[in-house]
């Protein structure tokens, strides 16, 4: 009987991981998300074919393959956004099952951040950030909002807290999404391509958030096309295609001598 | 290495335990659903007794007797207004009801049309008139219109022999409209089936001449082709209808055979159909949820779901079973429809397919009246028909506004850029794609319409309502007469929605 | 039947009303010449039609007018019969009810008017344009009206007055603009004025003809011009005091106390001082107070409890169980009120989990509870008491405050059923949503008479033993059901509307599902829904006409049915139906008017 992990990364041939890199020592750190042989079918599609892949506490993965190759479905799986059909899913010790007070809580602890931000149009900034608590967490209305001002702060618009959704930018969007996600008080986020709606010159100003959230010691899961920030910040890059997980590795390995002909395919057409 | 195993093994643990039953998503979904299925049904049925109880307790029987009994009502028109049965005076109100949606239908879509039209004209006093049109008639109440329609009419003069402006031909009077009609003779079934032929014929040719466009590139007219096909065997028909007397015994042998048949054989029939049909759901249902590769995700509520789809399945082979009333008028409603069509076609030689007739006044007594020989506008008639056509015209034409309006207006210049004169790119360019828009608000409208004729009631025009009420007011048979109403407007809305579905849908295929 | 189901959601989908102002014809301005010439005789087809609509109109308005001032016309029948159209049978010595409640109403909306800052301002030169055009109307109709020539010139003098004020005010500069809120208490204000010195009803200031029925010589009756000019100044003054508290109280409790004043005070109205309920002390004080004082204070232990995050789920199994004990208080012999109460408490119970908070949400939820509960067994006892005032007939009301209380039930109770009926047609419970469609759809396919008849004649027969319901209420319950299947629709239309992002976002941050429902979905999907919503609501109004089939006396029955069968107005139906065509075209005209500034309104807000 061997750990998760280990069979995951001897099959791609790497050692430590990114946690070499960043000069942090993870293999002995709790395991957040484990994955076994997960697979999911939409009628006769396989969106995935036995995933199976363990992120430890604190550790960045960045999620890497091209369009359709069941990035998404995977990820919103882990907070059974999606349901899966077979194998298994372990959210800091709670396996997604149909229990109902599991669910609960898994979603309670993993915040997601969508690529179209999805912040609720009817209420301002501030409410959007509030609502979950007072009502999910229980908090008290003062608690929460006062919560919810020093959340703004931290991704940096703490002016527009009264203002709508619809009068903000698409970056300003995104980052009062996280800040709605990160009200939970969760242990894991979870970013689905918050980069993918926004012009460029937004950009950066959500990769920043990310990367100090990042910094803080967040365990992330990160679906992105942004290649600096994979580079930069993960601690390990996972590799899709075709609902398969086809190479994991630490970014240095990934993007210098990937070992799979999929993988270097991908990279020349990504980098070109 | 040994802290990572430790909490792999937990993790299998975790895995391992059973989830409570009042905690699973699945169970207590279906358990919720199933207690108000059930409370639903209780509530239903409880109520159902209750209301058995009481009738018994006054001495009520609910049968469907009356429909086979001589009622004691004279309708005030119709196909037949000395019915002799309680079921042939609902009928009698059944016709009129249709009769008045199919008229209002047409009337109010031409109207409709017009009021949405001039809505956008760009002349200000047509568009004025056109908003005050809809904004008066669609904020008055309905019945209020009609009852005004019908203090109208009422004050009209009094029929008398010479009343009206083209004396003989068109008599107005506070009995109504009267004018000459045209009416359907013995002949019209046999004529009606060349008809048929000559459709069947329309449409060969229009295939033919859209072909031919399409090779040649020329301009071959197919509507007016068709039309004129059809227009040829209407006025051959006309003489050599008779052609089609073989029919009659061919009924008749249909007729027989389905007399002569057992009561077994609807039962398996309909018991199969049951069978299969839930054989089938669930086959495509499987299907559907099975991978390329042959691997079968079936989630609980999968089986739920077949489950209930096997259970129904069951019901209906019971009742098809047990329940043998329904067979034997299957089998006899069957029967009856071909010994009808016989009768139909039991005509001789000279028979005419149709015939037209001057409207008479007949003086009995005292009081003149119009005879049965011209077609005759009823007071309640003409309230119930403005009211209603006036009354959709409104929201029609607002329904007619807003289409014409969602078409980008690019496409207006673009037509007038290429040439067209405005009622050009109205034909060509803007009511077909207007149409779109339009057609699902305006299957609306028409159910709308054709359930508003229900207040026929208020005038004491005969539709299926007022009749119904009599029936029960002489019978008693309050609840067996609501039922026939419900299933006949369900039956009648159903229809419409169908049809209008069916256009709706065509006209999506040729936006592809 | 899922064919059936699958047809009728197809056509019965959401498809926007086009609304009637989506792009009005911009008019420029232009000198009346060139407005003239490119407005109605562009060319000659153009001009041929306005001569053809120009005839149509003179004739139509010459036919109409003629009409009306037709000596032999009854115009004084609703006059004389006022009281009789707006309350039927309610005892003239009791009156002084009817106006506290016009008076109270007056005052909401007074007070709504200052509070939600309706109105807007119009320039001064556009309410020219509006007095010209009533001058020239005024003159078109003192020409073409029967009338003798005394008559014409003292009209014609009206409308050369109004004809110069309103263009000299059209002259005036473009920067000035009154408030629509002033305009419309000058109108009343002058509608008030007319009361008293114009003899309504009486023909001869418009014509030397004698009339068949002479009205009384005087003016209108001082019994309802004193009280409609008391009733002006009342509004306008809730409207001053609106404006006063308006900045003195935040507007987000102003509006919620407003808004639950408007559901309250129609109900308190109609069964406190409207029936005036015959209370017996003794039955209150022995009976419906001590139930009342047990649920209350049990209730809300329970419910104290089980708004607390940490009871988890045992408090989920006492709520279902509570809702048994409510469905099996039907089962067994007890008093009604209890069963209701039984199934309110199980209502809050189940709801509990989704609203649990601190402190502060636990008592606010609790005073909700007892909020509800006193106002239910209030309302119980109110309506089971004999009433004082005597009415002869079956019911209090009739005429049109039958009219309008049989909509305000029917909506309100069509309301929370319609929304409900639309969440379970769009839930992804299958059989909830099976139910759901049948129902809508079985409703809409038949006509609402079919159903007012259904209710009117079989309710007696499905009712137990000893249980016994007014045919109003039995209609009314009909009709709401009928009404909610329409709503429904409408509701689902907004629900469908709610991307799926956003019920996703929701699930992410760990809303259940009617956490989810209740803060998400429906705040949007009402949103959207408001403008078919105002529709229903206004087809809602107008059909209330049908009472008059099954013999209710609503407006129209007095109008059709009581007032041409008095002696004095025999056959003046026709007049009568067109005064009440008025009431009913003015209330719904003006409530689609006020639903598109809502709707824009909204609209900005949301930007
Ligand atoms: N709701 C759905 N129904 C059917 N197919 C889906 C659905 N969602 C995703 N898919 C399919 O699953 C595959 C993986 O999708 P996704 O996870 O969104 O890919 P990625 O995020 O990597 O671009 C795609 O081929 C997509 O077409
Ligand atoms: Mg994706």
């Amino acid at each position: 009987m061997t750990d998760v992990t280990d069979v995951t990364e001897t099959e791609t041939g790497t050692d430590s991981g990114g946690a070499a890199r960043s000069g942090r020592d993870l293999s002995s750190a709790k395991d957040m998300i484990v994955c076994e042989g997960v697979s999911k079918w939409y009628g006769d599609f396989q969106a995935l074919e036995g995933v199976s892949a363990t992120i430890k506490e604190q550790e960045v993965v960045v999620v890497l393959g091209p369009s359709g190759s069941g990035k998404s479905t995977w990820i919103r799986c882990i907070n059974r956004l999606e349901e899966h059909q077979e194998g298994l899913i372990v959210v800091d010790g709670v396996e997604l099952s149909n229990d109902l007070r599991n669910i609960e809580k898994v979603r309670s602890e993993v915040g997601m951040v969508f690529q179209q931000f999805n912040l609720f149009p009817h209420l301002k900034v501030r409410d959007n950030v509030s609502l979950a608590p007072i009502w999910v967490r229980k908090k008290s209305k003062a608690e929460a909002e006062e919560q919810a001002q020093a959340l703004l702060e931290l991704v940096g618009i703490p002016e527009q807290a009264d203002k709508f959704p619809g009068q903000l930018s698409g970056g300003q969007q995104q980052r009062v999404a996280i800040a709605r996600a990160l009200a939970m008080e969760p242990k894991i986020m979870l970013f689905d391509e918050p980069t993918s709606a926004l012009d460029p010159e937004m950009i950066k100003e959500v990769l920043d958030v990310m990367k100090n959230l990042a910094l803080s010691g967040m365990t992330m899961m990160v679906v992105t096309h942004e290649m600096g920030f994979a580079k930069e910040v993960a601690d390990r890059i996972i590799f899709m295609e075709e609902g398969q997980i086809v190479e994991v590795g630490t970014p240095e390995h990934f993007f210098t001598n990937p070992t799979e002909d999929r993988t270097k395919l991908f990279l020349s057409q990504i980098l070109a | 290495m040994t802290a990572p195993t430790n909490q792999a093994s937990s993790t299998h643990e975790a895995v391992s335990q059973r989830v409570p039953l009042w905690r699973d998503a699945v169970v207590v979904k279906w358990t919720a659903q199933v207690a108000t299925l059930v409370l639903v049904l209780a509530s239903l049925w409880f109520l159902a007794t209750q209301a058995g109880d009481n009738l018994t307790a006054r001495n009520i029987n609910i049968g469907f007797d009356f429909l086979e009994r001589p009622p004691d009502i004279q309708l005030s028109e119709g196909i037949d207004t000395h019915p002799a049965t309680g079921g042939r005076a609902l009928w009698v109100g059944m016709v009129n009801t249709l009769r008045m949606a199919i008229v209002g239908i047409v009337f109010a879509t031409l109207l409709g049309v017009v009021v949405g039209l001039a809505r956008l004209s760009n002349n200000w006093l047509i568009r004025r008139l056109a908003t005050i049109w809809v904004e008066t008639l669609r904020n008055i109440p309905l019945l209020v219109q009609i009852i005004f329609y019908f203090s109208v009419l009422a004050v009209l003069p009094r029929v008398d022999m010479d009343t009206g402006p083209i004396n003989g031909w068109l008599h107005i009077s506070n009995k109504g409209l009267a004018m000459p009609r045209v009416f359907i003779a013995d002949g019209f079934y046999q004529w009606a089936t060349v008809m048929l032929v000559g459709g069947l014929a329309a449409h060969y040719v229009r295939r033919r001449r859209v072909d031919l466009h399409n090779e040649s590139g020329a301009n071959t007219s197919p509507v007016l082709w068709s039309l004129g096909t059809l227009a040829v065997f209407g006025m051959v028909g006309l003489f050599i209808h008779p052609l089609f007397g073989f029919i009659e015994p061919i009924m008749g042998a249909v007729a027989s055979l389905l007399d002569s048949l057992p009561i077994l054989l609807p039962q398996v029939l309909l018991s199969a159909t049951a069978v299969l049909l839930a054989g089938r759901w669930i086959r495509e249902f499987l299907a559907g949820r099975r991978s390329a590769v042959g691997h079968l995700a079936l989630s609980d509520d999968d089986y739920f779901r077949i489950i209930f789809t096997a259970i129904a399945a069951l019901m209906a082979v019971t009742v098809a079973i047990y329940w043998t009333g329904l067979s034997s008028w299957i089998l006899n409603s069957g029967s009856d429809l071909f010994r009808v069509i016989e009768t139909k076609f039991n005509v001789d030689g000279a028979a005419r397919p149709f015939d037209a007739m001057r409207p008479d006044i007949v003086k009995p007594g005292k009081f003149a009246n119009y005879g049965i020989n011209g077609l005759t506008m009823t007071v309640g008639f003409a309230a119930v028909f403005f009211g209603v056509v006036f009354y959709t015209s409104a929201f029609i034409g607002e329904i007619v506004r807003g289409g014409i309006l969602a078409v980008p207006k690019g496409q207006t210049e673009a037509a007038s850029a290429v040439g067209l004169h405005r009622s050009q790119s109205l034909r060509h360019i803007i009511l077909p794609q207007a149409i779109r828009v339009i057609l699902p608000p305006l299957g609306n409208q028409y159910l709308n319409l054709t359930k508003n004729t229900s207040l026929a009631i208020a005038v004491g025009y005969s539709d299926i309502v007022q009749v119904g009420q009599t029936v029960y007011n002489q019978t008693g048979k309050t609840l067996p007469v609501v039922a026939i109403w419900m299933l006949f407007y369900l039956a009648t809305s159903l229809t419409i929605s169908v049809v209008v579905n069916y256009y709706n849908v065509r006209m999506k295929l040729v936006e592809r | 039947m899922s064919e059936f189901a699958g047809a009728g959601a197809e056509i019965g989908s959401f498809y926007p009303m086009p609304r009637p102002d989506a792009s009005p014809p911009v008019e420029e301005h232009l000198p009346p010449r060139e407005w003239l010439k490119k407005n109605l005789f562009s060319n000659v087809f153009n001009s041929a039609l306005t001569v053809a609509a120009g005839l149509l109109i003179i004739v139509m308005l010459r036919g109409l007018l003629g009409f009306i001032f037709n000596p032999l016309r009854q115009w004084n029948a609703t006059a004389v019969n006022l009281r009789l159209l707006m309350t039927h049978a309610y005892p003239a010595d009791q009156y002084l009810r009817v106006w506290f409640s016009v008076a109270a109403f007056l005052i909401l909306t007074g007070l709504s008017i200052a509070v939600w800052r309706a109105g807007s301002r119009v320039p001064v030169p556009d309410v020219g344009k509006r007095v010209t055009a009533l001058g020239v109307f005024v003159t078109l109709s003192a020409l073409l009206a029967p009338f003798s020539g005394s008559a014409r010139l003292s009209w014609l003098a009206v409308a050369v007055f109004l004809l110069a004020s309103g263009l000299s005010v059209s002259r005036t500069s473009k920067d000035r603009s009154v408030s629509s809120l002033s305009l419309l208490v000058g109108v009343c204000g002058l509608a008030a004025l007319s009361l008293w010195v114009i003899p309504y009803g009486h023909h001869s200031f418009v014509s030397d003809r004698t009339p068949k029925i002479l009205a009384e010589p005087g003016t209108v009756d001082l019994t309802t011009k004193l009280p409609w000019t008391i009733m002006l100044l009342i509004a306008v003054a809730a409207y001053g005091v609106g404006l006063l508290l308006r900045d003195r109280i935040p507007a987000k409790v102003a509006r919620t106390s407003l808004v639950l004043a408007w559901i309250l005070t129609p109900i308190l109205l109609l069964f406190l001082v409207l029936r005036d309920p015959d209370f017996d002390m003794g039955h209150v004080l022995s009976t419906d107070i001590p139930i009342f004082l047990v649920f209350a204070v049990l209730g809300s232990a329970l419910l104290f409890w089980l708004t607390n995050p940490e009871t988890g789920e045992v408090g989920r199994i006492v709520a279902v169980t509570v809702l048994f004990l409510a469905f099996g208080s039907f089962l067994m012999p007890m008093r009604m009120v209890i069963r209701i109460f039984m199934l309110l408490l199980a209502i809050f119970s189940l709801a509990g989990p989704t609203f649990s908070g601190d402190r502060r949400t636990r008592h606010n939820y609790v005073a909700i509870w007892t909020g509800t509960a006193v106002f239910v067994s209030w309302l119980i006892t109110a309506i089971n008491t004999p009433s004082t005032a005597p009415v002869p007939g079956q019911f209090f009301l009739g005429g049109f405050s039958m009219t309008l209380m049989v909509a305000f039930f029917t909506l309100l109770v069509s309301f929370p059923l319609g929304v409900m009926l639309a969440l379970a047609r769009t839930s992804n419970m299958p059989i909830f949503r099976l139910l759901a469609t049948w129902f809508i759809e079985f409703v809409r396919g038949v006509p609402l008479i079919t159903i007012l008849i259904f209710f009117s004649v079989m309710v007696p027969l499905f009712l137990p033993d000893g249980m016994d319901l007014s045919e109003v209420a039995a209609v009314t319950i009909g009709y709401a059901l009928f009404a909610s299947a329409y709503l429904a629709e409408n509701v689902r239309g907004g629900i469908q509307s709610v991307t799926r992002g956003q019920h996703e976002a929701a699930e992410a941050v760990g809303m259940t599902t009617s956490q989810k429902t209740v803060f998400i979905v429906l705040p949007q999907a009402l949103r959207v829904a408001i403008p078919p919503l105002v529709g229903q609501v206004i087809g809602t109004f107008k059909e209330t006409s049908l009472l008059i089939i099954i013999g209710l006396f609503d407006l129209l029955f007095v109008a059709k049915a009581i007032i041409p069968n008095q002696t004095a107005f025999m056959g003046s139906t026709r007049e009568n139906l067109m005064v009440i065509s008025l009431i009913y075209w003015v209330i719904s005209y003006s409530m689609s008017k006020a639903s598109m500034r809502i709707e824009k309104r909204v609209g900005l807000g949301e930007q």
